[in-house]
């Protein structure tokens, strides 16, 4: 007999997305329309940049997280806007800066976790009070500066029908996808996570491993911090909060397990469109936003008790 | 001669506006507490009178947001006018958190402080530390977010409630009446937000023909006001004939999703310069209540009164400001929209502070 539970363990994710945009369509009339799609995944783009990176870092396993990416996008934001002033000749030197500001808190992070060994929760949250900390000292609370028109073209603009930002995402989750799935990097990173002693007996450098995915979460968060500053045009010392939250939402519900080894980042993008969708639909159909709190809460109980019974099969 | 006349009548004129504008900035008194038929219960202070210099504390509930960050300065700056009478000024910042700003008010008494300014992070959760302080005879004055009970000297605030009502009052006359509204509030449960939303529910109940669609929350972030204005014109569209926003923070954001979508309806905010100048450059009217940072100084300044041994009023309202782009019958601007936002100047810039070149934030 052929039982559709494994079916639905491996594809759960995107049969949930797809229930899910049934279910809104009919919920609401204003969800289907080209315009909304537009609104819910121009700033989504961000969220699903962060959570590539995110992705990296779970699959190394062992409680694997990267609490510091929200701070990260803040800083970044507040660093090109009080840097660039509104001019388009300052964004490339000041955009090579703030990837250069994730790496190093990515560099900082892996560091931490390899060499001192401390737990990546710990170091993460750390790294997040420090860079939080980093930035209102530079901005002394009160971030000023603008964004360049190309900044604001990459957050907002479209090529055909289709927003920059989203383009841009494509871009980076296949390259992601082939890297994961096509190189030696990519396998060591699997290896890592599913099984440390057999990525030592391979004589893999684990540590360069691992910081060299937080390195990536760094990167992407960074970018993501550029995109969603492009987006919403003000600088706010604030942009991306809850991103650290809602990024391992994402990653969790793509079925990408925290015991490691396990997941990748085609999931990944469907919970962040998850996400997004919920977010939205909730808004859509005048409920209190607080709701979608639940909602999404219920969404990452639903996903993660689907592979925690993977686990113990 | 004439033309001495004509010139004559240009001066007289510009004089009279400037007049006016140095009277809306020097008012000393708000609507609210001048035009209340109420009187303010007034507190005796001969018992906290003492000999300066004074050490004072100011326990701030947090600076996380710019509107925290030019208040927090301003209580500095203002200590500082005062050498001869304030030998020292310890400042605490609770990061938003109550428990840890009930530690930092037991630190500030264990530094030998002669009175206390606590911007409280909840009514609730410092009720109680402050109680014990009053009740053992020691001088506290709460700023911008009060205590639940009465046990305090006076607490220095601008009314939020009003902002909320004047921004309701003037939407709905420049609507003549009639139309459908969204609304957007800053922090769920918060004692400000709530009080705004009050203040415009009550207004908006004397125009039967206005209809609010929807209430939703944005924690005072521009990001989340341009969400959800960009999820409402999706479900409402053209239904929408204004916007209601309890601050300028959300009200950056809604302005964002509106002009993206090529929608110009009435606003309504406060005097963040972001807001303002993005109001004027692309045309819209707009209208804002001023809840100003100097709270921060004039809480310092009725501290030294107290510590004098003088009687201050329980309750003291700080002048706020209202300017719109569009006047109606019962909302006037008391300075001209355009003079007050200030392009060349950050978003994140609150117009009306008192703040000396030294004390900004850049």
């Amino acid at each position: 007999m052929l039982s559709v539970g494994p079916l639905f363990e491996k594809y759960g994710v995107y049969i949930f997305l797809a229930l899910l945009f049934i279910l809104s369509s009919f919920l609401s009339p204003a969800f289907l329309t080209a315009q909304n799609l537009k609104n819910v995944f121009t700033p989504a783009a961000a969220l699903g940049m962060v959570s590539l990176g995110q992705t990296f870092v779970i699959l190394t396993g062992r409680g694997g997280l990267d609490l510091s990416v929200a701070s990260v996008m803040a800083t970044v934001t507040v660093i090109a806007s009080m840097n660039t002033r509104g001019q388009d000749a300052l964004l490339f030197p000041v955009s090579i800066v703030c990837i250069l500001f994730g790496v190093l808190v990515g560099l900082g992070n892996g560091l931490l976790i390899t060499k001192r060994r401390v737990q990546p929760f710990i170091a993460t949250l750390g790294m997040m009070i420090i860079v939080q900390g980093l930035r209102f000292l530079y901005s002394k609370g009160a971030p000023k500066g603008s964004f360049p028109p190309f900044l604001r073209y990459l957050g907002t603009g479209t090529i055909g029908p289709i927003p920059v930002s989203v383009l841009s995402f494509a871009l980076l989750l296949a390259i992601a996808a082939i890297v994961l799935r096509k190189t030696v990097f990519g396998r060591q990173v699997y290896t890592v996570g599913g099984n440390l002693e057999a990525a030592i007996i391979c004589g893999y450098n684990t540590d360069i491993i691992i910081i060299s995915i937080y390195i990536i979460s760094g990167f992407t968060a960074a970018l993501a911090g550029l995109f969603l500053a492009g987006w919403i045009g003000v600088s706010d010392n604030w942009v991306g909060q809850g991103y650290e939250v809602d990024s391992i939402a994402a990653v969790v519900m793509g079925g990408t397990s925290f015991a490691g080894g396990k997941g990748g980042v085609l999931g990944t993008t469907a919970g962040v469109m998850i996400i997004a969708t919920l977010y939205n639909l909730v808004l859509l159909l005048h409920l209190p936003l607080q709701l979608q709190y639940v909602v999404k809460g219920a969404a990452i109980i639903l996903a993660a008790s689907f592979y925690a019974r993977k686990a113990r099969h | 001669m004439k033309k001495y006349f004509y010139l004559f009548v240009v001066v007289a004129f510009i004089g009279t506006f400037l007049g006016a504008n140095a009277n809306a900035e020097e008012r000393q008194w708000d609507r609210a507490s001048l035009w209340s038929p109420i009187t303010v219960k007034l507190v005796d202070c001969s018992q906290y009178k003492k000999k300066p210099p004074y050490v004072i504390g100011f326990s701030n509930a947090g600076i996380s947001n710019s509107w925290a960050v030019f208040m927090h300065r301003e209580v500095q700056a203002e200590a500082e006018r005062h050498p001869d009478m304030i030998k020292n000024l310890y400042v605490t910042d609770a990061k938003d958190k109550a428990d840890k700003q009930i530690n930092d008010v037991e630190d500030l008494m264990a530094k030998g402080i002669d009175l206390l300014i606590i911007r409280a992070t909840t009514e609730a959760a410092l009720d109680p530390v402050v109680t014990r302080l009053h009740k053992k005879g020691f001088p506290v004055i709460t700023v911008s977010k009060g205590i639940k009970s009465d046990n305090f000297v006076s607490f220095v605030d601008a009314s939020n409630i009003v902002l909320g009502r004047q921004n309701m009052v003037w939407l709905c006359e420049i609507l003549k009446g009639k139309g459908n509204i969204v609304m957007l509030g800053g922090w769920p449960g918060a004692g400000s937000v709530l009080d705004r939303k009050a203040g415009a529910e009550e207004a908006l109940s004397r125009y039967p023909g206005v209809k609010a669609l929807d209430y939703q929350y944005t924690h005072f972030s521009p990001t989340e006001g341009k969400t959800v204005m960009q999820a409402m014109i999706q479900s409402y569209g053209n239904k929408i004939d204004g916007v209601w926003c309890d601050s300028g923070l959300q009200g950056m954001g809604a302005l964002e999703a509106m002009v993206e979508a090529g929608m110009n309806v009435p606003i309504t905010g406060d005097q963040l310069n972001g807001f303002m100048v993005r109001a004027l450059k692309h045309n819209f009217k707009a209208v804002m209540g001023a809840y100003p940072p100097r709270m921060g100084a004039e809480a310092v300044k009725l501290a030294l009164r107290v510590l004098n041994g003088e009687s201050v009023p329980h309750h003291f309202n700080v002048p706020t400001l209202v300017s719109a782009t569009d006047e109606t019958a019962d909302i006037k601007a008391d300075i001209p929209w355009n003079q007050l936002a200030q392009p060349g100047k950050p978003d994140n810039w609150w117009i009306g502070h008192t703040l000396p070149e030294k004390w900004l934030p850049y």
